[in-house]
């Protein structure tokens, strides 16, 4: 049991780290920070440690040429496991430290190390110096430390600018679910970093709900940009939609506007755009490569909503084509981004778990809320988005 | 983290293996590698995905834009031994019809 919480902690700290995006590389941004924090402590050597698997790496490294190195081996890995501020005069006589190489052969001896967190407060690095001259830290001097890793921290997470982003993001996103008669239809977006290349949209008009979601390859900024021009372009189409426009033909003019901004992008969108009649429930739709539609019909059934057209910005002249079902009372229907994927189990036969996740909720709002924890608790390493629609029996 | 080896069998064909997790991180990588081999005038690739354990849309992304550079430069990109991981990721996309899995590196460019 105890082992098992070990274990489940450390995949959580490894998936925060993957999520940061990090190129496994120095970087110019942080070796500043260390050559400033060699620097005002006049320590030899000084260091950003990211733990990855079974090695430590170097974001940003000053004194030394912060080659990668097995993790097992630094000071880093016990720090992160104290899971405090660690500071040690002499290393040769502290026993948590003495065995390492670096204190053995290399004849370290101080050292002071900050775990970095993210805001779901996992551990993604350490910000730390070493000196192989003994010496002791001050309350002053453990503050300098302590503001120069909140700096490091600060610029391994995210900026200020980047959560402004992410909030103009969430504000293009409809603001509440659709219920009309006996209908719900709602929607939910975990970006995995500040912003993502996900996006979702429903409304409704003439008595027909008109929702979408995208995916636009990648993550990140680069994916928001592309992703608000998906979202205009759809929307674009909703009149005519609405209005009874074969979704094949819609989609297809969609894709006929963004290809040339994808290519150059080299991207690619996954999308699924959907149109329902409330009236009655018939459902028309074009999944163009994103796969991930159930609907768990009243009976317990699985149906999946799919195709064989692919994403948008693949091929030039390519076209997508309108399929149809109907959504009978009692039915429910969930459309997610592949980001949901990664967080169930046995995602090659993905419709048993969602179905499950699917029936275990009376209402839309409650099973958007519980895939919104999902995404939290796994820290998820893609953009989690999901639409759905509940028509009451 | 990502290894990848890069071979050239003795008719001049690529042979990219990634080796890990191919994702956002790891794409990049992916993507110069498979650059570098087409402005070289190596262009006919084969990548072999019997290592990679993970791909993502990022590493889908980077296969796709090797298929163009690679096309536009009279060759081809093919993909050989996926692991299921990855053949689900192909099948859910529907990539699996420009980029048909083959059954092995050596006969990737058989037909």
């Amino acid at each position: 049991m105890g082992h098992d919480v070990v274990e489940s902690g450390e995949r959580r700290r490894q998936r925060a780290v993957e999520s940061l995006g990090l190129t496994g590389r120095s970087e110019e941004r942080f070796d500043r920070i260390a050559r400033l924090a060699r620097k005002v402590f006049d320590a030899e050597w000084s260091s950003i440690t990211v733990l990855d698997g079974d090695q430590a790496w170097f974001p940003g490294a000053a004194g030394f040429p912060g080659e990668r190195m097995a993790r097992d081996q630094t000071f880093c890995d016990r720090t992160t496991r104290a899971g405090e501020v660690v500071l040690v005069a002499d290393a040769s006589k502290d026993e948590r430290f003495a065995d390492l190489p670096a204190v053995v052969e290399r004849g370290i001896r101080s050292y002071a190390g900050v775990p970095l967190r993210d805001p779901g407060g996992n551990i993604i690095a350490v910000f730390c110096i070493y000196d192989r001259a003994v010496r002791t830290f001050d309350e002053e001097e453990v503050q300098t430390l302590e503001d120069l890793a909140a700096w490091a921290q600060q610029e391994l997470v995210s900026s200020t600018e980047m959560t402004r982003a992410g909030q103009v993001q969430a504000s293009m996103q409809p603001s509440r679910p659709i219920q009309v008669d006996g209908w719900e239809v709602n929607g939910t977006c975990v970006p995995a970093l500040a912003v993502g290349g996900d996006h979702f949209d429903y409304a409704v008009q003439n008595g027909i709900a008109h929702l979408g979601l995208g995916d636009v390859m990648g993550k990140g900024t680069g994916a928001a940009l592309l992703g608000a021009g998906v979202r205009a372009a759809v929307r674009g189409t909703h009149e005519a939609v609405v209005s009874g426009v074969d979704l094949g033909v819609t989609v297809t003019q969609v894709a006929r506007r963004l290809t040339p901004d994808l290519m150059r992008a080299e991207s690619f969108v996954t999308l699924f755009d959907a149109a329902i009649d409330l009236d009655d429930g018939y459902l028309r739709y074009v999944d163009a490569g994103m796969g991930l539609c159930l609907v768990v019909r009243a009976d317990g059934t699985l149906d999946r909503l799919d195709s064989d057209d692919l994403p948008l910005g693949v091929l030039p002249d390519d076209h997508w084509s309108e399929q149809s079902t109907t959504l009978r009372p009692g039915d429910r229907m969930l459309l997610f981004s592949d980001g949901l994927l990664d967080l169930v189990e046995d995602p090659e036969h993905w419709w048993e778990p969602v179905a499950e996740l699917v029936l275990a909720h009376e209402d839309t709002t409650s099973l958007l809320s519980a895939i919104v924890r999902m995404a939290v608790d796994q820290v998820q390493l893609d953009d989690v988005t999901a639409v759905a629609v509940f028509r009451r029996p | 983290m990502i290894e990848f080896a890069v071979d050239t069998t003795p008719e001049g064909i690529g042979v990219v293996t990634p080796k890990g997790r191919l994702n956002m991180s790891s794409a990049r990588g992916l993507k110069e590698i498979l650059d570098g081999l087409v402005s070289d005038g190596t262009s006919k690739i084969v990548v072999d995905l019997a290592e990679t354990t993970f791909l993502d849309s990022s590493g889908l992304g980077a296969l796709i834009a090797g298929l163009k550079a690679a096309r536009q430069s009279g060759g081809d990109l093919r993909v050989a031994r996926p692991t299921e991981a990855v053949l689900t990721v192909f099948k859910l996309t529907n990539l699996d019809r420009v980029l048909r899995p083959r059954d092995s590196v050596e006969g990737a460019f058989d037909a």
